[in-house]
């Protein structure tokens, strides 16, 4: 009896070390690299990867986008060696010791379908339809037509720089619809004749899509890689890398060579960004 | 562990079987025990876990605040789920609405009606749709229903109307498999004692059949009922995610499952707790669903 109890408990034993076994493998040091965060910045981080894959093909290098705040997330936790981020640290994130790497500059364009008479709207204007207080286009010199807000999810480093550089005090309207990436912003406004959303510049020339937006002027300023680089357009911001502490290693070759010249003036400014030397200080 | 494996079964002197025979049978019934039990152990972890990591909503927020609120927003630190609760209604029973006549008319052909060659493709035809992962439903649901949608009302297209589209199709195999093994459970006699009082097929079926596997179609209901409330993919990518009460079929909203996947990502503090909260209200309801359905089948059986 005592036997057969022993049998069966050392089995159950062997099943939970095997269990326990698996997960305590991955600890070992690979060539893998772990760039993790926003949506905007995701052009830039793949196809810096691609190119890096091509010099160290015994690295690999995740790249993903599930927004800012979930890169800086990622990092602090070290679940990610670099976090990439299209809005500033939060205050209660300053003290995770992430150390700040501007990439580029890049300035949030309000987009509307191409059907849209409407080319160009105040930074008021703005505020008054992404809070809600306007409400059909005719408000604002457009046709008799609702406005559909299309909004970014919380967790958008986007949403985030658009709240502190266009509707500053001002709530978004909760009823706007939210949706998690860029381009999905993107292919809704594009289909949707009274819709209006906002994404990055670069993302703005449909250069990966058939479908096209229109991006607006805001106090006059048209959005351009010039208006943002000389900051005479409004809403402009600078996307981040973070490391948690001194990038060393793996990390820091990455972090170089996306600063270098090559990524810089070949990746940033094809994908519709500005390099981060032309901007100056901001 | 039973008492038919404890001790080798003896008729009088005589041993009925070998000690191999027993030792193994008792191996036997440890692994089922095992198997089983784990299940039972998952549960139990799961649910120990999300109420721990839910349980400060009650004593750093308040559970009245929480369940009673309707501001949704991590920006003012604001966490009331009303909004979502109503969100997650609208959505499910409209989805049962348009999917449950559908998939019962579907059950009746399958059980009642249709030959066996109709059969034999129609139920392949239903069954893969239960194997469609949730995802593609959503991509399909975004692209092209939401288009549709958007065009005919002049909207965006997001909302609970094209959810309960997309999700009523996605809920049918369940409650049309069910629905069907509940009728076929029905006794053919009671078939053939209808038709001899001279009753039509028609009148058969919903004179006779149906009422008679009521409970069993009530109870494939409630499951997919259970599959609609907790479906997050498909019903995230076509709601539009806005955390307010429904102002419409046709207006964006935001479901309890689907904001925690918004949210996820990036919830810290609070905010992580209230998305376990969130979990563990989902949790209460899907053992509520389970329940009934118990007191069901006691009720058949």
């Amino acid at each position: 009896m005592h036997s057969l109890r022993l049998v069966a408990s050392l089995l159950l034993v062997a099943l939970l070390a095997l269990g326990l076994g698996g997960c305590s493998r991955s600890s070992a040091q690979s060539k893998k690299l772990n760039v993790s965060g926003s949506t905007t910045i995701l052009p830039i981080a793949e196809e810096s990867a691609d190119a890096f894959k091509a010099i160290h093909p015994d690295v690999t290098v995740l790249v993903s986008g599930l927004g800012s705040s979930a890169g800086i997330e990622a990092v602090s936790a070290g679940t990610a060696e670099i976090g990439t981020s299209s809005r500033e640290l939060a205050p209660e994130e300053k003290s995770n010791g992430l150390v700040d790497f501007p990439i580029a500059y890049d300035g949030i364009a309000v987009i509307v379908n191409p059907d849209n008479p409407v080319s160009g709207l105040s930074l008021q204007q703005l505020r008054d339809i992404f809070s809600g207080k306007i409400k059909n286009w005719s408000q604002v010199g457009g046709g008799n037509l609702t406005i559909d807000l299309v909004n970014r999810d919380d967790g958008s480093g986007t949403r985030d720089a658009f709240q502190k550089l266009v509707m500053k005090d001002a709530k978004f309207d909760p009823a706007a619809t939210v949706l998690p990436g860029t381009g999905q912003v993107r292919d809704v406004v594009a289909r949707a004749p009274g819709a209006i959303g906002y994404i990055s510049l670069g993302f703005v020339k449909p250069r990966f899509s058939s479908v096209s937006v229109k991006a607006l002027a805001v106090d006059g300023i048209v959005p351009s890689e010039k208006s943002v680089a000389d900051k005479t357009y409004p809403v402009g911001r600078v996307l981040h890398f973070f490391t948690k502490g001194k990038p060393t290693g793996l990390t820091k070759e990455f972090v170089d060579f996306v600063l270098s010249g090559k990524i810089q003036k070949g990746v940033v400014v094809d994908a519709g960004f500005i390099p981060i030397a032309e901007g100056g200080a901001r | 562990m039973t008492d038919k494996v404890t001790t080798p079964r003896t008729h009088g002197a005589l041993q009925l079987v070998s000690r191999a025979t027993y030792v193994r049978e008792w191996l036997l019934a440890a692994l089922f025990f095992i198997c089983a039990f784990f299940f039972v152990l998952a549960v139990g972890l799961i649910f120990i876990f999300v109420g721990v990591k839910a349980w400060p909503i009650v004593t750093d927020y308040g559970i009245f605040k929480f369940i009673g609120g309707t501001v949704w927003s991590s920006a003012s630190n604001s966490y009331g789920i009303l909004p979502l609760i109503a969100g997650s209604f609208l959505v499910t029973l409209g989805a049962l609405a348009l999917g449950t006549p559908l998939a019962v008319g579907t059950a009746v052909f399958l059980s009642d009606v249709a030959s066996d060659r109709v059969r034999s493709f129609v139920r392949p035809a239903v069954e893969l749709l239960a194997g469609i992962p949730s995802v593609v439903y959503g991509f399909f649901g975004i692209v092209l229903l939401r288009a549709v949608v958007a065009k005919f009302t002049g909207t965006l297209g997001f909302g609970a109307f094209t959810a309960w589209i997309v999700l009523a199709i996605m809920i049918v195999p369940t409650i049309a498999a069910l629905s069907e093994d509940a009728l076929r459970s029905v006794p053919e006699g009671i078939r053939e004692a209808s038709y001899a009082m001279g009753a039509t097929q028609w009148q058969t079926i919903y004179k006779v059949v149906v009422p008679a596997a009521k409970i069993g179609i009530v109870d494939a209901i409630i499951l997919g009922m259970g599959r609609a409330i907790g479906e997050t993919m498909a019903v995230l990518m076509v709601v539009g995610n806005a955390p307010v009460f429904p102002r419409g079929i046709f207006a964006p909203l935001s479901t309890m499952t689907t904001q925690i996947v918004m949210d996820m990502p990036y919830a810290v503090g609070l905010h992580r707790t209230a998305l376990f909260a969130i979990a563990a209200m989902l949790f209460l309801f899907s053992m509520l669903l389970v329940a009934s359905v118990r007191l069901l089948s006691r009720m058949r059986g």
